[in-house]
């Protein structure tokens, strides 16, 4: 949310998602700003609540996929038609186009192919993923049962906590930025 | 908001908070194997080493060790192929398909079943490289530059397609599991005592920490996947059909072939699955994940995908006696009645007659039951594969050419050692993979947990 | 690491036996084998110690370095003076002529670096100058490792003059030389010349047929028959396009029999069917005791025509009474044009058919020119038999003929043996001396094989053994000194003053002077009058003959790979002999062939008495078409020590019916438990009713439209109906401009004779795959002959009787009992849309833009979706390292040294894994259009031909350009009774066929 300066972080731990999905709302209707909740699985409607914007990487996957289509025109028009085109049966080797019906099973693959695989690299590079990262969630608890919230602290530190308890942390902590 | 109506049944049964179902799936990799499991894998085992002896005897002394001869030049080999591709087809199908649809239930399996598919698909692959004269050129399938300069391979050749087909969804579902397995390591390793165990899920658990951008990246990326690995499914095993579809065998020049494969991929796969299910959830306790629910669904699949491929059977029969082609009557006579009857009729009673007993209720929420069906179907699906490729082309176009074929040792042994060779790979992810997908299955625990679903009823939605 | 060169220190090293031995030995150097390593105790138990190993071992591996910076050293030494005759790379030519017993063809022999690598027939000879299968894998034998190597005297190896010397002093005024038939007159003066009695005895007899002639003429020969002149011909088990008569008939054969007005009819009455009898248009079954009687038939109903008077001729059965005078009524109606042909080794049979030919005229029937390559005397022999017996006989000289194999009456422990043979066989490696006999490229002779013909054979390659040629050994032991050459040149200049040496040298043959044979006896004299001959009354029991099988003859190639892999025209069964018998005596005897699960056949055993002698555990096959009451086996078989091809194959028909006798009626057989496995390349023997082989009669052929009996398939297309060729769903490729090579094939000429499957194999190095392959169905032939018999069973028949289609097929798979044969020769049909090209993922097989279907070894992966999806299964594929895998080491040519050399330069030996096909001889094409090119001008129609169409004697197959509008090929292809195999489905072929028309109604 635009802040330039670093602010301390509280991180309140709790136990049911539906919980931290309504203290989510209602600290950011008070204006606080949650930076971050770890927790065990998708909780369902939390990336609207943080005010998190729509991935891109289906957009991605698209262009993805039109690479892997045209490079695999490309291939089969290269190798078949312009490089050196033989005659295969009787079948058609003038243009790319009467042969085409052949090689669209090739093109479909590609273009899968493509689409599937940089996918997924990106998905790896934005999220940091890579064999043997250190852990990203600072409470191994977040992969069980438990969601850690972290709330920039702005204004007093006690208000926070107070506002946090009421919304039911189990534990409350603060790290100096 | 985690409301589902209460005639559904639930999914996760007992008194389940999200630390049980934790503990329930991190269980089988963090204690030691039960004995059961010592048996299972040194069985498979051995298989697995007869079969690579049989592969390196025939590359050693040629394909002349198998069974084949001028006239009958596939048998066993692409029998084989087929069959371990179709059985690789549930898995994606049910993770992606069924998540399309949103269905909850493919959560308990869906982890297995591409495993599953992964592991088969590894077999399928096999077989297209060894049944090669020269494997040590196999690389020649690839468009690659060569010091020949234009030397190509040719995009005209089904057998083309398959390379690029199997190879894409080998790689593709690899990475749709991978993905999904993530959170789960990180699960593990975040409850791992031992340091080396913990070092090693820390690896394969990618740093997954959990935070709220990436279980929404997560949830993207699982769904453009699913659109994704659908299409694909579909293609796979319809560019394996036109191996067959597109030659001038009578027999194999069936335009019916794509969909009447694809049906049967599914229906063998599902079988698959259902067989190896049976297996987990009895070894490893997890009825209360893979329950009577699960099973009956998958059921309802096997009858109908059975129904399906039985229609394309009797259609095959219709359109030869229709075609006036006096080779394609004759083929099909053939297999009914000539030499290789058994065969013919051991796949129509196996795929045809038996998924029919699942219409009644009271069968297909039979465990023994519906175990033996699992695996009459799989027996069928492969007398269905030789029945396409043997009967076909053992007596084609001119009687001159016309002979038999029958397996040597080695075609029997390569066929052994890959069934050892997956149950190795599925066994090892049983002990050391969760077979459940936790982090899903705790998003439904609310709306479909049993006793959430009575605290509903109970009091309604809060 | 030094090496002892050896140098040639001048002529006289070559003239050194022993060394020039040692070298041959050394040509291909065989590595000490572990077996032999392993068996030296000190190699084993050597003290090396671990430090010495160590060391060692450090050494070779910088040995092993160092060797391997340097690039290998592949060694060829050029000619030092180049022969003007030989350029390397491109082969030589030279006529000579073969005979082997049997067998006389003159022929071209193909050199390539001085190897003699092919035969071709001498198209220019007038007499026999074709090749039959036997002749085209003649050439192997010359590269039989297994020949004798140097002369021995009491089995040990020894010098020429020792061993002459030797049998110098062996033979007697009481010795005797026993030969096969001799047509050299260089040899006969050479035997003269030895001046001891002199017997000649062939392995297939026509010694009472001779008989006849002999006591018309003095001459001991056969009347030439000339085919050409015939209109109908009865031939009563003469199988005249098999081996009968040592004349070579299927060109005549082919010509007369082009449909037409005036096409030739054929009517055979035989006992087992032959290559004759299905070709023939009229087939009878008819036991060998009834070819009497049946020439005694037809010769009462011609003399009462004729007004002679007719002989006592023992009834005949009701169901061939009536078709036998039928044929005799064809005969009359011939007149002149009517032939007769008999070929049963019996004076009165023999005596009968020479009365009905006089007596009707028969230009066909040549009696004033004879036939002379069997001259046996079997009266002569039945003497020396006795006198052996008797112990009259001190030595007995062989030529090239093996008494201790094929003459079992002949006692040979009572006398000495000088034996001259080409190997150590069953006589030889008892001899007291041995004396090699070099093969027949290697050997000057010469030959009168008939009445006005002479030829000469020149050797084509110096003897790869320590052997010498028949006359120049005869000669040497006559004391003489004269070379071969000088030998053959001095009876070649008697004989053709006219011819210069060299002039005959190349044409290989000469028309010479012969008196006329003088009948005494007028010809429609008592010539014809045969009152008071006495035909023998039929058998009524089982009766057993013997006969020659295509591939081996009178047995004289019996260790050669191609003669048994060659599949049997008619049994399509390889590597075997075997008793052939009738479905009905098959069930009487209780003998059963089954097909086992993969497809190879395996049947009931059985133990044979004929005449008190008995063979045991001999093989059964149930042969549609054979007379019930007769059981056949062929000779040649069953060979002891011929050499690791051979050996141990068949069984030995001679142990049970010497040669001289035509059959036995005292027979018994005793089915046995032992199973037998057969070799067979075919499992299925009928059409089912399909359109492959397209087949009409005469009456049809003339009267009908080509539209009628030659239907060609059509597709109903958006464009109204198309034929197969126009239907297409792309523009197709430009088969217009440069070549366009095809294949016509015509199924009325062809005889199924299969000299063209061997000329393949030759030309393209096809691998022998040996009896368990081909058990397998794993042959390897490019060109197969299939062979399909007609069955009762048809769609009309079905129609009729409201047979179900399950029934009809079932029943359609059973040949008929007397059924009408066809032949048709299948090789790639090179389709210009084909199948195999498309699926092939790596492109090795492609089209060329002269519409041939290329195969490219190398780039082949071996993947068989071109074998699968070839609706006429031509394709091959390397199961096994044939050239490498010892399994293959005692059949495959390419897996020994001497073999080896008959290896086609021009022609790649296919690796394991891929697959191999016909390619049209594409080395053959590739060589004419090179030729063309060098001189600059267009390639003319019939330059060149493909290896199968070479040999072909009855032209059945041509090959050209179709784009050359002048080519034979491309007026073939306008023919009305041309059609493509399997046209339907579209796959366009390259090869097409010409319709089968047979001359009945």
């Amino acid at each position: 949310m635009g802040h330039t300066k670093h602010n301390p972080i509280v991180r309140a731990l709790f136990n049911d998602d539906d919980i931290v999905l309504s203290a989510v709302k209602d600290l950011r209707a008070n204006g606080y700003n949650v930076s971050e909740v770890y927790s065990p699985f998708p909780i369902h409607g939390l990336d609207e609540a943080m005010g998190l914007k729509r991935t891109r990487l289906s957009t991605a996957a698209f262009f993805y996929g039109l690479t892997g289509l045209f490079f695999a025109a490309w291939m089969t028009y290269y190798t078949m038609i312009l490089d050196w085109p033989q005659n295969i049966g009787g079948k058609p080797n003038a243009t790319w186009f009467l042969n085409m019906p052949a090689f669209i099973p090739v093109v479909f693959e590609l273009t899968v192919f493509f689409a599937a695989h940089l996918m997924c690299w990106s998905y790896f590079a934005v999220n940091g993923l890579y064999p043997g990262a250190k852990a990203q969630n600072p409470d191994p608890r977040t992969t069980d049962d438990h969601f850690l919230m972290e709330v920039e602290l702005e204004g007093e530190e006690d208000d926070l906590n107070a506002k946090l308890q009421e919304l039911g942390a189990l534990e409350i902590s603060k790290i100096e930025a | 908001m985690h409301y589902e109506s209460p005639v559904r049944n639930p999914l996760i049964l007992g008194d389940k908070s999200y630390s049980d179902i934790t503990n329930d799936i991190a269980k089988p990799v963090e204690s030691k194997a039960p004995r059961s499991w010592w048996i299972a894998f040194s069985i498979a085992f051995v298989m697995f080493l007869w079969g690579v002896g049989c592969i390196l005897y025939t590359i050693g002394t040629g394909i002349g060790v198998w069974g084949l001869n001028k006239t009958v030049d596939w048998a066993w080999d692409i029998t084989n192929f087929v069959w371990w591709v179709g059985i690789g087809h549930a898995g994606t199908l049910i993770s992606a398909v069924l998540l399309l649809f949103r269905q909850k239930w493919r959560m308990a399996i869906n982890r297995s079943a591409e495993a599953m598919t992964i592991f088969s698909v590894i077999q399928a692959g096999l077989f297209p490289l060894i049944h090669m004269g020269r494997i040590w050129m196999a690389y020649w399938v690839m468009p690659i530059p060569n010091q020949y300069g234009s030397l190509w391979v040719n995009f005209n050749s089904p057998l083309l397609w398959d390379v690029f087909a199997i190879s894409t969804y080998l790689t593709v579902s690899t990475v749709f599991w991978y993905v999904g397995l993530i959170p789960d390591f990180a699960m593990i390793r975040d409850r791992a005592i031992n340091p080396v165990q913990k070092h090693i899920y820390k690896i394969l658990s990618f740093g997954w920490g959990g935070q709220a951008k990436h279980w929404q990246r997560f949830e993207e990326v699982s769904l453009v996947l699913a659109g994704l690995a659908t299409p694909l499914v579909l293609s796979v095993h319809t560019i394996v059909s036109f191996d067959f579809a597109t030659s001038v065998i009578p027999g194999w020049h069936t335009t019916i072939f794509p969909p009447y494969f694809v049906a049967g991929a599914i229906f063998s796969g599902f079988a698959m699955v259902q067989t190896l299910l049976l297996i987990v959830r009895k070894i490893f306790k997890m009825e209360d994940y893979i329950n009577i629910e699960h099973i009956e669904m998958m059921n309802i699949v096997i009858m109908v995908t059975g129904s399906i491929v039985g229609v394309a059977y009797i259609t095959e029969l219709v359109i030869a006696w229709y075609s006036g082609v006096e080779y394609e009557q004759y083929a099909f006579l053939n297999r009914a009645t000539g030499p290789y009857w058994w065969a013919y009729w051991s796949m129509m009673t196996c795929n045809v007659f038996s998924p029919q007993f699942m219409w009644s209720k009271k069968l297909r929420t039979n465990l023994v039951f519906t175990f033996v069906i699992s695996i009459v179907v799989n027996i069928g699906m492969w007398f269905e594969r030789f029945v396409i490729i043997v009967t076909s082309i053992h007596r084609d176009y001119l009687p001159s050419s016309w002979s038999m074929f029958s397996p040597t040792f080695v075609d029997i042994g390569i066929y052994i050692g890959t069934i050892g060779f997956f149950f190795v790979l599925f066994l090892l992810y049983a002990r050391t993979f969760p077979v459940i997908a936790q982090a899903e299955l705790k998003t439904i625990l609310k709306s479909s947990g049993e006793n959430f679903k009575k605290h509903h009823n109970e009091h309604g939605a809060h | 690491m030094t090496e002892n060169n050896k140098y040639w220190k001048g002529i006289e090293d070559q003239s050194n036996p022993e060394l020039s031995e040692k070298l041959a030995q050394n040509e291909f150097s065989n590595e000490i084998s572990s077996a032999d390593f392993l068996g030296n105790d000190e190699a084993v138990e050597s003290q090396t110690s671990r430090r010495d190993f160590l060391k060692f071992m450090g050494f070779s591996t910088a040995a092993a370095t160092l060797a391997a910076c340097e690039a290998p050293i592949v060694e060829s030494i050029p000619y030092v003076v180049k022969p003007d005759s030989l350029t390397p790379g491109m082969p030589s030519y030279y006529a000579t002529a073969m005979f082997d017993g049997m067998d006389f063809a003159s022929v071209l022999i193909k050199t390539r670096e001085g190897r003699p690598i092919k035969v071709e027939p001498n198209g220019d000879a007038a007499f026999n100058g074709a090749t039959n299968a036997r002749a085209q894998a003649s050439v192997l034998s010359l590269y039989d490792g297994a020949r004798l190597r140097s002369p021995k005297v009491n089995q040990e190896a020894t010098s020429w003059d020792a061993a002459l010397t030797a049998a110098k002093n062996l033979i007697t005024p009481n010795s005797v030389l026993l030969t096969g038939t001799v047509l050299s007159p260089a040899l006969s003066s050479a035997i003269e010349k030895l001046g001891i009695r002199h017997i000649s005895v062939d392995n297939v007899s026509q010694s009472a047929r001779l008989d006849v002639y002999e006591s018309f003429t003095g001459k001991r020969g056969l009347p030439m028959i000339r085919l050409e002149a015939a209109q109908t011909v009865f031939a009563v088990g003469a199988d005249f396009l098999g081996d009968w008569g040592g004349q070579n008939f299927s060109a005549a054969y082919a010509t007369r029999r082009k449909p037409g007005k005036g096409m030739l009819k054929h009517i055979q009455a035989e006992a087992g069917l032959t290559i004759s009898g299905s070709n023939a248009d009229t087939r009878m079954k008819v036991r060998v005791s009834e070819y009497e009687a049946v020439l005694a038939t037809v010769y009462n109903t011609v003399a009462k025509a004729k007004g002679f008077d007719t002989v006592s001729a023992p009834a005949l059965r009701s169901d061939i009474a009536n078709s036998v005078k039928s044929a005799a009524q064809d005969l009359l109606a011939a007149g002149e044009g009517a032939l007769v042909l008999n070929g049963l080794n019996s004076k009165v049979a023999e005596r009968l058919t020479l009365a009905i030919n006089l007596a009707l005229g028969s230009k066909a029937f040549d009696t004033t020119t004879f036939v002379y390559t069997s001259k046996g005397d079997d009266k002569a022999y039945a003497q020396l038999v006795k006198d052996v017996k008797g112990g009259s006989v001190d030595t007995l000289v062989t030529l090239d003929v093996n008494p201790a194999y094929a003459m079992k009456e002949l006692n040979l422990e009572g006398v000495k043996v000088v034996s001259i043979a080409d190997r150590e066989d069953e006589t030889a490696i008892n001899a007291a001396v041995a004396l090699p006999l070099s093969h027949y490229l290697e050997s000057w002779s010469d030959f009168v094989p008939a009445d006005g013909h002479y030829a000469v054979g020149q050797p084509t390659i110096s003897p790869l053994f320590d052997s010498k040629s028949a006359v120049e050994i005869i000669n040497s032991l006559a004391n003489g000194s004269e070379s071969a050459v000088e030998l053959v040149k001095a009876s070649a200049n008697s004989l053709v003053a006219d011819k210069a040496w060299n002039a005959l040298l190349h044409d290989g043959f000469a028309m010479v002077p012969a008196a006329e044979i003088a009948m005494n006896g007028s010809m429609n004299g008592e010539m014809i009058d045969v009152s008071g001959i006495n035909v023998a009354k039929p058998s009524t029991g089982l009766e057993f003959y013997t006969y020659t099988k295509t591939g081996m003859g009178a047995g004289t190639n019996a260790n050669n790979p191609w003669t048994y892999e060659l599949p049997d025209p008619i049994t399509r069964l390889s590597w075997d002999n075997y008793l052939v018998m009738s479905a009905a005596d098959a069930v009487e005897y209780g003998v059963e062939i089954e097909a086992q699960s993969n497809g190879a056949m395996n049947g009931t055993t059985v133990n044979i008495t004929v005449d008190g002698k008995t063979l045991e555990n001999v093989p059964v096959w149930i042969q549609p078409g054979q007379t019930a009451g007769t059981i056949g086996l062929a000779v040649g078989f069953g060979r002891q020590n011929v050499g690791k091809v051979g050996n141990g194959i068949g069984v030995n028909a001679f142990d049970l019916l010497p040669a001289s006798s035509a059959l036995s009626t005292k027979v018994s057989v005793v089915a046995t438990e032992v199973e037998h496995g057969f070799a067979s390349v075919q499992l299925a023997h009928t059409m089912m009713g399909r359109k492959i082989v397209n087949e009409i009669s005469l009456p049809t052929f003339l009267n009908e439209d080509p539209t009628v009996w030659n239907e060609k398939p059509t597709f109903e297309t958006h464009k109204g109906p198309m034929s197969a060729f126009e239907a297409n769903l792309w523009d197709d490729h430009d088969h217009e401009t440069s070549h366009m090579w095809n294949m016509s094939i015509d199924l009325n000429s062809c005889t199924g004779c299969g000299a063209c499957v061997v000329a393949c194999s030759l030309e393209n190095n096809v691998p022998v795959v040996g009896k368990e392959e081909v058990r397998k169905h794993r042959d390897m032939h490019w060109l197969r002959i299939d062979r399909y018999y007609s069955s009762d069973m048809t769609a009309e028949v079905a129609e009729e009787e409201g047979v179900s289609a399950i029934e009809k097929y079932a029943k359609m798979e059973v040949p008929s009992e007397s059924p009408s044969v066809v032949f048709q020769p299948v090789m790639c049909q090179h389709c210009n849309h084909a199948p195999c090209e498309t699926v092939c993922p790596v492109g090795a097989t492609v089209h060329s833009r002269e519409g041939l279907n290329h195969m490219a070894y190398n780039r082949c992966i071996g993947t068989r979706y071109c074998a699968n999806n070839c609706p006429y299964k031509v394709r091959r594929f390397n199961w096994f390292n044939y050239k490498g895998n010892e399994q293959f080491a005692d059949v495959n040519p390419s897996q020994d040294d001497y073999g080896r050399m008959v290896l086609n330069p021009d022609v790649t030996v296919r690796a394991r894994g891929v697959i191999e096909k016909c390619s049209l001889c594409i080395q053959r094409i590739q060589l004419g259009k090179l030729e063309a090119k060098k001189d600059g001008r267009i390639l003319n129609d019939g330059e060149f031909t493909t290896a199968c169409a070479q040999a072909c004697g009855s032209n059945a197959i041509v090959f050209g350009d179709v784009n050359n509008p002048k080519s034979e090929v491309s007026h073939l292809k306008q023919e009305g009774r041309a059609y493509h195999l399997l046209e339907e489905v579209g796959t366009q072929p390259s090869v097409f066929y010409q319709t089968k028309v047979r001359n009945r109604a």
